[in-house]
Order: structure tokens, then sequence, then C-alpha cells
């Protein structure tokens, strides 16, 4: 299994590498001189040149890439323009607000996600699956801002229940107060989450059912549950876990979002922020960052998938 | 009878109907200025005047959302035609020809699926700069791998297709296979992804721009009406929400009629195995 | 209907399992139109039928399987139990504790996650028969009595890790667990080679002769059902037609649709000169025919009167019953077999193949590095003259379907030489190839696969004329219209897209396209294979008819060792990438030496119930090996019952046979004692 794993990640890496490359290339491509995107307009020329031999940007260009990378990767991904504090800092100081974020809505998606495709999937085109498929539907559909902005409405400015602005709460020093705040970001990235696994788990078990084995199943006499519980969704969680890998992308997506309209304070805002103050060196280390994220969420999978499919011969 | 056997789709093209309807040909009937300012107007709630209410600055909200819907049909349909344009020659050749050729095109395509496609968009809109095209050109290459990666797996089981090694063995070349026989065999899958994409792209632009990186002010925009809104919340509710439903409404047509027509593909391919 | 019977068994008197007026319908198509049939215990009823019959939904139906969207009628009762309207708890432990079920596929009837062990019992334990600590033990045992072999290791692994034949096996397992009454079998032999059947077939009996068990065995293989079965039920468009013993039944058929089909049948044990095969196309469940539904096709029936009104199924002799206004009574309706002599004449050789290789390499999952090959065709010698007709049979993954892709160019050869007309053909350049291509053309197996669906049939038999840029020089429409008339399709039908015709009709579109550009030699891969009997020998007489006409040369890939018989001059017998015996057909047929060729032939099973136990039946051990992985030595030798330690060391070479036309690939070859 550890082999399988780091195959995998071998697999990856030339992914990973042309994709720093490109982020790498990012600051080349901005009007103006690289040293000015990384050191800003008003830096002083001690600063300028502490930049320049730091990153090597007097040498040749695929030096300089091998010089940024060799940095990245003991963690030193430059400083901040707006702030003068190293990058890597920044970043790690948002890590934990991203987190609690992604898993509460990832719970909340399951909660809600999970039961609604089993109920669908158990008696298709029915009015009940109608109803279901229509809420999912609109889960996936309604833009994650636009449901942020409505549940703010009835929450925050109408019941004056909840705050319209939520702060980061971790929720190891006040539960508490981590519901309230991560509440209605949770619920708004959540629901597009549940949105994703009612829709793809349903036309995954629908598929299954209509499989050869579930007909040998039932002609076994099991009852109706088991054929499902333990013939079916197994089957199921194949296709499903393939869709849930392609998805990871627009629940990061999504989570920026999220973050953008709550202004809580995550990984996606502080790459906002960065792209407002065109403060290039942060923006290189949110991607960087979200990339590798990205990337490890999809060996994740992938480990997954290798570990519910017995075909799958991962020695 | 196809709209009592399909409602949903129905609805949906009837609206979009409405929209492109509304946001081409409205402006040329009626005085509907996006950018006319009316400060004594600012922040009113719908009237009769200003049926969707006005923002802050007085501009008539309606105006906007109708000039809004042109920003974002022409921003979708130019993303979605780069990255069909692209993507399906890629899906094509890998697919057709295998081998190193496959290789190459999809380690390409695999390293702009490595960021989830509105980072990729932020990211490109840094360097370029805010502007429509930008914002056009950034939301066309995110959608270039999907348009591939279909295309490429509808060719691949294709391929094998023993019609399609049938068009070998009567000795026709191997362009006459690609692109007589493999290719408009390949359009209902590719169909149904021009749809759905144009909804994610549709999406992904609203985002950009409400997340303050997509086309600049003053030009209307329905996400960038969503990001001002938000801040009027308490005084004027209905500014953020009636430009969301639009857009929601919008989302949620093209993906119903993404689904039914992927439906209605589907059942036709199931039938195309009956005997007459 | 009395249903009493002289079959193998002789019946108690009360019925398993009694089925009234059952029909099923979905939608506007009626499936199945009122049948009454009994099964008695320990007896094997056959209920045989081409596809469509409503074989497949009365298995269901009987079971209680079908479901929600099928509309269910009239009465099935199983010691004591109305299945129509039973709660689904009665059905359930009916499942589960006295009706078995086999399906087809064994690829897809195991479910690809579980361990085989564990869906072996689950039945069983999901019915408290046996403990879930048991169960181990239970599934080893069950497997054991099955023939699988180390049935203590199998029990832990997965479907994927199983062969077709131990997979179906292991369903017979399965299904015949614990103390079953009855056992439903739908096609169970279906998927598998001719050997490896006969393996399971064997393997069936034993297990219901031991647990004596009923068993309903459902399949369009009138051999299996000759073989099998005490009575035989034959259903044709949702209904029963005719009843009776199996000896009765293919001895003195009594329906026009019986005896149709047994006339059309191409007979491994004599050859016919031609098979009389049944007109036309079976019906579409919702669009039946007014009357019998069999008189559009039928040759005694068609205008009569009577025929307008659907005949009721009635007793006609003791055990016997049949639905027809003109039942047939005696033998003489079935013609005497005349033997026909293949012919000798021989043009000049056509196409030459000499020790033609074809190796694919496997390549490791990462790095994509060669770590070993296929061999699916090594080293093949074969020679087709002109106007001749070679088969080349052998069971799936022998490599003669590699072989006829890589003759036509399709696959790349690795090795040896191909000679069309005297000229070296092989690695050509595809331009060049183009020139031979129009001399030589291929048919395929799969008519709903071959034909392209956005194009109209005059279209696709145009393109190779298009191809070649010869469409007008040979006269365009006009040129078309005639083929398609040449092969039995009306012109008119030019237009129509491929799904609007039948299997068979789409077939001779296939065959129309292969002539187009006036080829000398065709290349058939399993052209009858995916057609129903009636319809085959349709096909088949057109493919002789065409060859009488038109000189051609056919290299004839199936395999279906009856098929081969009939329309065959000479047989290549093909195992494992080798051919092991070529002959002429009456000398293979008469006397094989090849001890494969041997056990081939014995395990067809034939549709004469006279032969069940007076011929000597050869059953192989184990199945086909992987290509990848070849024994050493003769390849044959793990299954051979002659093999020595000279057969493991060392592969024998291909040599004439003394005193018969044939050439052998075996260190002990020889007639069958």
């Amino acid at each position: 299994m550890t082999g399988y794993v780091l195959r995998r990640l071998l697999q990856l890496l030339p992914v990973l590498l042309l994709a720093s490359l490109g982020v790498w290339a990012m600051v080349f491509a901005v009007p103006g001189s690289p040293v000015g995107a990384l050191v800003g307009e008003n830096a002083t020329p001690e600063q300028i040149r502490e930049t320049v031999a730091r990153l090597g940007l007097d040498r040749p260009v695929l030096e300089q890439y091998w010089f940024w990378l060799l940095s990245a990767l003991h963690g030193d991904l430059g400083l901040s323009i707006q702030s003068r504090e190293p990058v890597a800092m920044l970043i790690a100081e948002r890590i934990p607000a991203t987190i609690q974020l992604g898993l509460s809505s990832t719970i909340v998606g399951l909660v809600f996600g999970i039961p609604v495709a089993i109920i669908s999937a158990l008696s298709p085109r029915g009015w009940l699956d109608r109803a279901l498929s229509g809420w999912s539907a609109l889960a996936l559909g309604v833009p994650t801002f636009w449901l942020g902005i409505l549940l703010i409405l009835l929450f925050a400015v109408t019941l004056n229940w909840l705050p319209s602005v939520s702060a980061f709460v971790p929720v190891w020093l006040d539960p508490w107060g981590a519901v309230v705040n991560t509440l209605l970001p949770a619920l708004t990235l959540g629901i597009y989450v549940s949105g994703i696994f009612a829709r793809f788990l349903r036309a995954a078990l629908l598929g299954e059912l209509k499989a050869d084995y579930v007909r040998t199943a039932r002609s076994k006499g099991l009852r109706e549950r088991d054929v499902i519980g333990r013939h079916v969704m197994r089957n199921a969680l194949l296709p499903f876990v393939t869709v849930v890998g392609l998805m990871t992308a627009s629940f990061i997506g999504g989570t920026v979002v999220t973050e953008a309209v709550f202004t809580y304070p995550g990984i996606g805002r502080l790459l906002i922020q960065a792209i407002d103050a065109r403060d290039y060196p942060l923006i290189q280390g949110c991607i960087m960052f979200i990339l590798v994220i990205y990337v490890l969420m999809n060996v994740m999978v992938d480990v997954l998938y290798a570990y519910i499919d017995p075909r799958i011969d991962y020695g | 009878m196809i709209a009592l056997r399909y409602p949903g789709a129905f609805l949906g093209v009837t609206f979009l109907a409405v929209l492109l309807l509304a946001s081409f040909v409205a402006p040329v009937l009626f005085d509907l200025d996006p950018l006319a300012q009316d400060l004594a107007a600012a922040l009113d709630p719908p009237n009769a005047e200003h049926w969707f209410g006005a923002d802050e600055l007085g501009r008539d909200i309606l105006a906007r959302v109708i000039a809004g819907a042109r920003t974002s049909l022409v921003t979708a349909g130019g993303a979605v035609l780069i990255a069909g344009a692209i993507g399906v020659p890629i899906g094509l050749v890998a697919g057709f020809f295998g081998g190193w050729r496959d290789a190459v095109l999809m380690r390409i395509v695999d390293v702009l699926l490595a960021l989830p496609n509105i980072l990729f968009a932020m990211a490109l809109i840094a360097v370029l700069g805010r502007s429509q095209g930008a914002a056009l050109v950034a939301v066309g290459i995110t959608g270039i791998p999907s348009f591939a990666r279909i295309t490429r797996a509808q060719v691949l089981s294709l391929r094998s297709r023993d019609f399609v090694v049938a068009v070998e063995a009567m000795g026709g070349s191997a362009g006459y296979a690609m692109f007589r026989t493999v290719l408009p065999n390949a359009w209902s899958p590719i169909l149904v992804q021009v749809v759905i994409l144009s909804s994610v792209a549709i999406l992904l632009e609203a985002a950009l721009a409400f997340l303050g990186v997509g086309i600049p002010p003053p030009a209307p925009s329905w996400g960038e009406m969503l990001r001002t809104g938000k801040s009027y919340l308490y005084e004027a509710p209905t500014y953020a929400v009636l430009p969301g439903l639009v857009l929601t409404l919008t989302i949620l047509s093209l993906d119903t009629l993404g689904r039914t027509l992927a439906r209605i593909l589907e059942d036709r391919a199931d039938h195309a195995g009956d005997a007459a | 209907m009395s249903p009493t019977s002289s079959g193998g068994a002789a019946p108690p008197d009360a019925p398993v399992l009694s089925v009234r007026d059952l029909a099923v319908s979905f939608g506007a198509g009626r499936v199945v139109r009122g049948i009454d049939f009994d099964v008695f215990p320990g007896e094997v009823l056959g209920i045989v039928g081409e596809s469509g019959s409503g074989k497949s939904v009365t298995a269901l139906a009987i079971s209680g399987l079908l479901d929600a969207s099928a509309n269910v009628s009239g009465s099935v009762r199983f010691a004591g139990l109305e299945i129509t309207t039973a709660n689904p708890e009665d059905l359930r432990h009916m499942r589960g504790v006295d009706v078995g079920m086999i399906f087809q596929d064994p690829t897809t009837t195991l479910n690809p996650v579980l361990t085989i062990g564990r869906q072996v019992t689950e039945g069983q334990v999901a019915h408290r028969l046996i403990s879930a600590e048991a169960a181990d033990a239970q599934a080893e045992a069950l497997l054991r009595e099955v023939d699988i072999p180390d049935p203590a290791a199998r029990i832990g692994q997965f479907p994927h890790q199983f062969s077709g034949g131990m997979r179906q096996r292991a369903v017979i397992a399965m299904a015949m667990a614990g103390h079953k009454k009855l056992i439903i079998a739908d096609e169970p032999t279906t998927a598998l080679d001719v050997t490896v059947q006969a393996q399971v077939l064997a393997v069936l009996a034993r297990r219901r002769a031991e647990t004596g068990a009923a068993v309903i065995l459902i399949t369009h293989d009138l051999g299996v059902v000759a073989e099998v079965a005490d009575r035989v039920a034959v259903m044709y468009a949702g209904r029963i037609v005719e009843t009776g013993t199996v000896d009765a039944i293919f001895r003195t058929p009594r329906h026009p649709y019986t005896s149709g089909l047994l006339r059309s049948l191409p007979r491994l044990d004599t050859v016919a000169e031609r098979l009389q095969p049944i007109d036309g196309q079976p019906p579409i469940a919702s669009r039946l025919p007014s009357g019998c539904a069999f008189h559009p096709r039928c040759a005694i029936g068609r205008e009569r009167p009577e025929c307008q009104t659907e005949p009721v199924l009635r007793d006609i002799a003791p055990g016997a019953s049949v639905a027809c206004h003109f039942p047939q009574s005696e033998a003489a309706t079935l013609p005497a077999r005349i033997a026909s002599e293949a012919r000798g004449a021989r043009g000049a050789p056509l196409l030459e193949i000499e020790d033609l290789r074809v190796h694919f390499p496997i390549r490791s999952r990462l790095l994509r590095r060669r770590i070993g090959w296929v061999r699916a065709v090594d080293g093949v010698n074969l020679t087709v003259h002109a106007g001749e007709t070679v088969g080349l049979v052998g069971e799936s993954g022998c490599g003669k379907t590699t072989t006829g892709r890589a003759i036509m160019g399709l696959l790349p050869a690795s090795g040896g030489r191909i000679r069309f007309d005297g000229e070296d053909i092989t690695g050509l350049p595809r331009s060049e190839l183009r020139r031979i291509r129009r001399q030589m053309q291929y048919v395929f197996q799969d008519p709903f696969a071959s034909l392209n669906p956005i194009r109209t049939a005059g279209e696709i038999v145009a393109e190779p004329l298009r191809i070649h840029g010869l469409y007008d020089q040979m006269g365009g429409d006009i040129y078309i219209g005639g083929l398609f008339e040449k092969v039995g399709l009306s012109a008119a039908m030019m237009g129509r897209l491929p799904r609007q015709f039948s299997g068979g009709q789409k077939q001779r579109i296939g065959i129309a396209r292969a002539l187009a550009l006036q080829p000398r030699l065709l290349i058939l891969d399993e052209p009858v294979a995916a057609l129903d009997v009636s319809i085959q020998a349709q096909i088949v007489n057109l493919l002789q008819d065409l060859q009488r006409e038109l000189g051609l040369a056919y290299l004839f890939v199936a395999h279906d060792l009856s098929v081969v018989r009939h329309i065959c001059d000479r047989v290549a017998v093909m195992y494992l990438g080798r051919i092991v015996e070529e002959s002429t057909r009456d000398a293979l047929y008469a006397t094989p030496v090849h001890p494969y060729t041997q056990s081939l032939l014995s395990a067809v099973p034939l549709p004469d119930p006279a032969l069940r136990n007076a011929r000597r039946r050869i059953v192989l051990r184990g199945e086909i090996p992987s290509p990848a992985r070849p024994p050493t030595g003769c390849t044959f030798h793990p299954r051979c019952f002659r093999a020595t330690a000279r057969c493991a060391a060392e592969a024998p070479v291909f040599a004439s046979y003394p005193g018969l036309p044939s050439s052998v690939a075996c260190h002990f070859p020889g007639a069958a004692e």
C-alpha cells in the first residue's frame, strides 16, 4: 500500500513541477520587471539588491527557477511585499481556519447528501426522487456566493441570530463561538457539497442497481437493505469516488469564494487580498500551497479507490 | 410534445430565450442606460420606475442586470468557443493516435487541471490585469481540459469499434477514419459539454467579478453587482438578491438543459440497438 | 394439458412448480403471452427459444425477480406459494431456501468487490441455514463439490482472480447450496467455451443427481437441450408452441417451428447439402403478427384462414402438446440428411501464410517498460486456394481472430510471411496495402458494431468504393442497388439507417460492403456467431451461394464446429496461437488425430438425444492458459490425456500424418480408440 501511494505521488511529480514552473514564470509575464513584481514599487535599492541576490535574479533563467524551487522546498517562499513578513508564515497562520471550514462543510455535505442519494436511488423517477433531485440541482446550481448572501440576509440581517461576518474561532478553544461563527459559511459550502454527494452517489447507485450481480444477490433471498448495503453500496462507491476526486477542484474553488462572502480569514481570502495588492510573492506562495493540497487530495482519492476495489493491485 | 416530456428543459429554454432577447433586443427598443446615474434614487427599493430598484449611485439595477447578461453571455460564449476550438482537436488527436501524442497532449491537459479552475483564472488575471478579454481567455483556458478529456474518451471508445476498424480494412486513410467516421459519431457528448461548460463559464465569470478580479467597473456585470450589493444588505436587500436570482436561473436553466440533452442522447443511443 | 412424462426420470405425481396462463408485459410489449407448464421433482425441463421468445423473462417471473415495470398476470405456484402475489418476505424465503438460480454471464453475475467464499454462502447465512462461523468451512466444501482446486485458498479470492469456467462453477455451487427443490438455469453455458461448457454441464448434472433438485434449463442451444433435458418446452413469440419428451421433440417435432429449427441447424455428425432456414425474422413483442404469431414464417400455415386465429396448446399424444392448427404427425417431415463430399478441386494458392507471429508487448504500469509478450499468434502456417473455404477454428483466446486481422494488415505481424496471389504483402506501406485490400475484404462478427450508426445502408455499402475513388466507375447507385439484391435485401432499403435493420439484415449489409470492391478473398470473422439459429442458416446459405456465383475464396474464422463442418472444404484447428491440426473437412471430422481436436469434437453437444449415452466423451482438465505465460513444450500438455514428460519438454513440429490428408503438431498423434 505504501508503495502504491509513493508511486502515485511519483507519477504526479512531473505535473507538479510543470505547474510550479508556471507559477514561478508568472512574475515574468507581469508588465514591468520581475524584480519590481517581487519587491513592490516602493522598495528601497537595498531591498532590491537583497532580493536579486537571494533569488539569483542575475543568473540564467533556469538557474533562477532552480533557486526558487529549492528555497520553496525549504519552506522559504519569500517576503510579502505588503507586510514584509515571510509568505510561509502568513500562509501557516491561515491554515487552521481553512481546515476548520473545509471539514465542517464536508460534514454538512455528508449529513445532507448521502441520505438524499440513497432515498432517491431506492425509488428512481418517483415523486420523492424528483423532489430530491430538484433539491440537489438547486444545491449544485445556486452560486455559492449568492446562497451565502441569502443566508446572511435571513440569519444575520432579518433574524439577527448569527454574525454576518465570520471570524475564525478555533473549535478547540471555544466550541460554541466556533459554531456561531462557522455555521453560516459551513452551511453555504456544505449545501454545495451535499449536492455533489446527492447527485453523483445517486447516479452511481442507480448504475449499479442495474448490474447482474444485484439480481444474483436478490436470487439468494437477501433482504433488500442487505442487497443495497452489502452489494450495491461498495460498488457504487467506485464511480462515486472518481467523481469526488474530480470535484475536489470545485470544492477548493468554493472555499475561496465562501471565505470571500463571509470575510472569513482563510487561505482563499489571503490570496484575494494578495491579488488586490499585486503582492506577487504572496500570490505565488498561496497558489503553490493550494496546488500541493489539491494534488494530495487527489492522491488520497486514488488510494481510497484502490482500497475499495480489489481488482487494483497496489502491491 | 417535447415541452411536456421535458418540462424542466422547456422552462430552461424559455428563460434563456427571454434572457437573450432582453439582453440583445431590449436595449434597442427601450431606454435602458446601465450607466445613467440618479443620485436621488440611490438604493431605492423596487418601484414603478426602477423595477429592480436602484444601486448606490442611483443606476437602474434592471438595466444593469440586462447589460450584465450581455457581458456574461458574450464572455461565456467566447470562452466555450476557445475551450472547444483547442480542447476538441487535442482530444481527437490524443484519442485517435494514442502513443506519444496521447502522452504529451494529456500531460499538458493534466497541468491545466493541476489548479482548480477559479484559481487558475485568478492567477492568469493577476498577470494579465483585469479586463473582459482577460476574463474570457482565463475562463476559456480552464475549459480546455474538459473538452479534451471528453473528446478523447469518446474517440477512444469509438476507435476500437468494428465500424472504425472496417474503414481501415476497406483501405481508408487515418484522416478519413478520424474526420469522416469517428468525429461525426463523437458529437453528442461534446454538444452536452458545450451546454454544461456554458453554465460553468457564466458561474466562473460571475465568481471572478464577485471576488473583485473579473471585468472592472463601471462595466455592469452580475458578479460585480453582487459584490457591491453585499455591502448594502441592510439598506437595500433586493440589490444583491435580484441580480443573483437572474444569475442562478441562468445557471439552473443551462444545467437542466444540459442534463436533459444528455438523457435524450443516451436514450437514443440505447434504442439504436433495436431492430426495426 | 396432462403433464405426464416418459423422460429420463419418472416423476412422482405432484409438481414442484405449476405455471398457469402466465403473462408478462412491459408497456406495449407482450413478452410472455399465457403459458402453462409443470416441473416435477428430479426432472430437467428444457425451455428452448430464440432471442425475444420470452424464455428469460419467464425465468425471472417464476422467481419473482421481475422489476416493478413488468405487468404480471396468471399463476405461478411453487410448493404451495403463489409467487405472483406473494409478499416480499415469503419470496425471499423461497429464493433463499428452496430455489437456486444460475445466470448466463459469470463475469457479471458475481459481485466484483466481495470474496467468492462470502458470496457462495451469504444466502445460507442470511436464512440462518448455517452460522456465520461455519460459513468459511461450508464455502470450502461447496467449492470442492464443483471441482474447484484448492478451495481453502480460493474462498478468500475475488471473482477477477477466477477463470470464466471457475466462476460459473462457483455460481453453481452458490445456487445449489443447501437442499434446493428447484434450480433455474438461464443460458448457464452460453458464455463459455465448448470444452469448458462440457465441464460445467458435467458438474451441473452431478450436483443435480446428488441433490435431487428439479431443474429448469433455459437455452437457445438445441444441442445442450438434447444432452441434458428430460422434457422440452419450445417457446416462440411469448408462447409455448410445443412440449414433449426430449426424444419426441427431436424425433417427431409436431410444430412447424420446431421442425424448422431442427432443419436449419448445421450438424456436427452429418453434412447436408444445404440448410433449410426459416424465412423472415422473429417478431418483436410490441408488433406481433395477428393470429398465430408464427404464420408469416410458416411453410404450412401461410395464407390458410385457420392461422388467422391463435392456436391453443392442446394435448396431441401422451405427454406431448402442440399449439398449431396443422400439427405434423410423423418423423418423415425431417428430410434425410444427404452426406455431401467436400469439393476436392483446388485452384491456385491465393493466400499463403508462413510462420505468422503476432506478439503484443505487456507493459508495466508505471514506466511503460516492456515486461513480457502476449504470444497471440505464434507461428501459423496456412494456405487458402482460389475458390475454396478454409475454416480456422478454436476456442476464445486461441488467436484465430488475431490471425485474421493480421492477414488484413489491421494488426502488425511480428514475424513470418503473408503472400497474396504470389506477392509478399507483409509489412507493406499503407498505400500499397490499399491496392491489396481491393482483393481481400473482411466481414465482422458483430453486425451491430461493424456498421457506422449514422450512415445509411446505401452509404455504408458504397463507402469502400468512395474510399478507392471507384464509385462512379463501378456504376454508382445502380451498382449498389445490385449489391443489395445480391445479398437478399431490397434496393429500396438503401436509405435506411443501420438501427432500422435486424441482426441478420445487418450482416447482409456487412457482406454487401465486403463484396463492393469485387474481392477474391473474404475473411469472415465469426459471421454468424451473433445470430439466432434460424437466421444463421439464411446467412450460411447466402455465403455458399455467393461463393458459387462469384468464385470467392473464404477464410472462415469460427468457434462453432458444426457451422465449420457445414461450410468449409478444409479446416485448421488452433490452440494457444498455433495450428495443432489441419486437414480436409471429411478427414478431420471423421478421424481427428490430435488429442485436442478429439476432445473438442467430443465436447460439442449434439442435437440428438439418442446419442446422449452412446458417445464417448472426453472432458478436458482445466482451461486455456494465458498466451502471456504459455506452458513449456507442447502448449496443450497440461490438459492432454496422452501427455508424457516429453510433451512438457519439447514442442512438437507440425508434420503430415501418414495415411490421412492431415497435418498435426503432436508427439503422439493417432485416431481415438
